[in-house]
């Protein structure tokens, strides 16, 4: 057996090989970031730019879900609580659930397929297009510009995103309160406030930081790291949705028991 | 480069509106919780804290004062509670005040009242340690709750023993139930008691009316229950009615007396009555009476013809005509 034939042999198998060494370029391109993201020069306009696009431009759809996902929980939870006698706990309830979970998570999942998408189509079109070799040609580097930039982004943006969403959520969550049971603002935000805790916040803000970066650096990978020409940029504007999707879900599940056991002591 | 900057100024409203609904968030729920307002420690020790939790709500008169800080174990098995008060509250509660379990609603978070105090106590300080008043357990209440299902078991046991007999028409009950003659007689009796309860209003009613008239003035049986002079009156008629029977049963004593005298026949009334030879003789004595006295009859009218007394009779007979006319 010659020395070209026993490289074409795979390691292990093909698919393990192929997701071993996907993995392994994972983790290089997430310790290029780092190093990258530290050493100057630093590209403030185009962060500004990337921030510009990722949050202020996102803000009106993921109001919008913020509201709906508000106001149809509380209906939804309604009749339960009602049941029960308990239809005064929906502020408290509501808070929980959107600060807690739903507000991070809602808004990670409507940012991977909004802006996951276009990061990794973004990229992945300057990629075949070879706009990618070129600016490193022209002596600027494109990791910093196109990768660092969008990262930084997005992990500045989500957290932001958050803040809106759980404001917007509450609010659509008190126009059913306040319709149905005739609860005054101060009063809805007084049981909403009464429920949660600065871990609730903090976990929030840490995990929307954490889906923002995920976001970023899975659509700025998957957008880097595309070939096949036009059908390689549907497939990493795709992928980079799909993962990033993926790992929220398991990111939410982590934090969710880091933060449990931080409660417990 | 004026689109660029605008794009910047916008990301900076963006971030600042961002980042001050996180700031005011962190401030409302830091003022709700007491997080930055100024207190003091105060302590109090339990067997049970029944599932109290770091954080929950310390209440006084029904006022949030502030949290639940520290849960440590303290002697054998009890439990201390460190608490974090407001400053600003301290006044109100004494020395001597003490701090109990409850929940803020029927299915609701612990938290810990503080109640009672007196003003002869000071103040509570820093360190403080509250006593303690053991809440109602729910173990305990379950317990009896126990007991009580088990009575209700026994009972509808019981209940199911006796309506299978009531449905097998076992019993009295169970035979009114069952049989339709019984029924039948039942209802009849019913009826009958209808119709009785029926014409007893109706003679109460009578009766009331009775007695209303009855209570009327001047009405002789009102007079009987009010007029105390005829109350007098009737008792001296009663001594006289009993005066004239004790004289009644002497003379039909004597009557008696007499009578048994007359049925004896030694004495001339007896002999009058019970002797029948007598009778005879009696009668055959008044028989040859009458026939004397029908001849000596004969014998006067024969003598009124009859000189001297002729005149005589002549002389009445004119006087007796002249009276008449």
């Amino acid at each position: 057996m010659s020395v070209e034939e026993d490289d074409k042999k795979p390691f292990l198998s093909k698919k393990f090989d192929k997701f071993f060494t996907g993995l392994a370029n994972a983790w290089s391109f997430v310790s290029r970031f780092f190093k990258e993201v530290l050493l100057p020069p630093y590209e403030f306009k185009e962060i500004i730019h990337q921030c510009y696009r990722i949050g202020v431009e996102s803000l009106p759809l993921i109001s919008l879900t913020g509201f709906i996902v508000g106001l149809v929980f509380t209906n939804q939870s309604r009749p339960s609580l009602t049941e029960f006698g308990a239809a005064s706990w929906l502020p408290s309830l509501i808070s929980i659930a959107v600060v807690r979970a739903m507000g991070p998570l809602v808004t990670a999942l409507i940012a991977a397929g909004k802006v996951g998408s276009s990061i990794g189509a973004e990229i992945g079109s300057m990629k075949v297009t070879e706009q990618i070799d070129a600016m490193e040609v022209s002596a600027t580097n494109p990791f910093k510009f196109l990768v660092v930039s969008r990262v930084l982004a997005t992990t500045f943006m989500i957290p932001l995103l958050v803040m809106y969403t759980d404001f917007v959520a509450l609010m659509g969550s008190f126009l059913s309160v306040n319709a149905n049971e005739m609860v005054s603002m101060s009063t809805f935000f007084v049981q909403v406030f009464e429920s949660i805790t600065f871990l609730d916040i903090f976990s929030s803000v840490l995990k929307s930081i954490l889906f923002g970066f995920t976001i970023g650096i899975v659509g700025c990978y998957k957008g880097y790291n595309s070939s096949k020409g036009t059908e390689g940029v549907g497939q990493a504007a795709n992928s980079a949705v799909v993962i990033s999707m993926f790992l929220i879900f398991i990111e939410e599940l982590l934090a969710l028991q880091i933060v449990n056991a931080i409660r417990a002591l | 480069m004026r689109g660029e900057n605008k794009r910047s100024v916008i990301v900076g409203v963006f971030v600042f509106i961002g980042l001050a609904i996180l700031v005011v968030g962190i401030l409302t729920l830091g003022g709700q919780q007491k997080k930055f307002v100024k207190a003091i420690h105060l302590k109090a020790v339990f067997d049970d804290i029944g599932g109290l939790q770091t954080g929950n709500n310390i209440w006084f008169s029904g006022v949030k004062i502030g949290t639940v800080r520290k849960i440590n174990f303290y002697g054998d098995s009890q439990v201390e509670i460190e608490m974090n008060v407001e400053e600003a509250v301290v006044d109100f509660i004494r020395k001597d005040s003490k701090a109990t379990i409850s929940s803020d609603g029927l299915i609701g978070n612990k938290i810990i009242v503080i109640y009672g105090g007196t003003t002869l106590a000071p103040p509570v300080q820093d360190g403080d340690r509250l006593e303690s008043v053991m809440p109602l357990d729910t173990d305990k209440m379950m317990e009896t709750l126990q007991v009580n299902n088990e009575n209700l078991v026994e009972i509808t046991a019981d209940l199911k023993t006796l309506t299978s007999k009531l449905a097998a028409g076992e019993g009295i009950v169970g035979a009114v139930m069952t049989d339709s003659t019984l029924a039948e007689n039942f209802r009849s009796i019913l009826k009958n008691l209808n119709t009785a309860s029926i014409s007893s209003n109706k003679m109460i009613r009578e009766l009331n009316t009775f007695t209303g008239k009855l209570n009327t003035k001047g009405n002789l049986f009102n007079d009987l229950v009010t007029d105390t002079l005829l109350v007098g009156e009737i008792r001296n008629t009663m001594e006289s009615f009993k005066a004239t029977a004790q004289n009644s049963e002497e003379m039909t004593e004597e009557l008696k007396a007499i009578t048994s005298k007359i049925n004896s026949g030694d004495n001339a009334m007896g002999l009058l009555l019970n002797d029948k030879a007598f009778a005879q003789t009696l009668k055959s004595t008044m028989e040859s009476t009458d026939s004397a006295a029908y001849n000596l009859n004969r014998g006067l009218e024969a003598l009124e013809y009859t000189w001297p007394f002729r005149g005589g009779f002549k002389k009445k007979a004119k006087e007796e005509a002249k009276s008449d006319n």
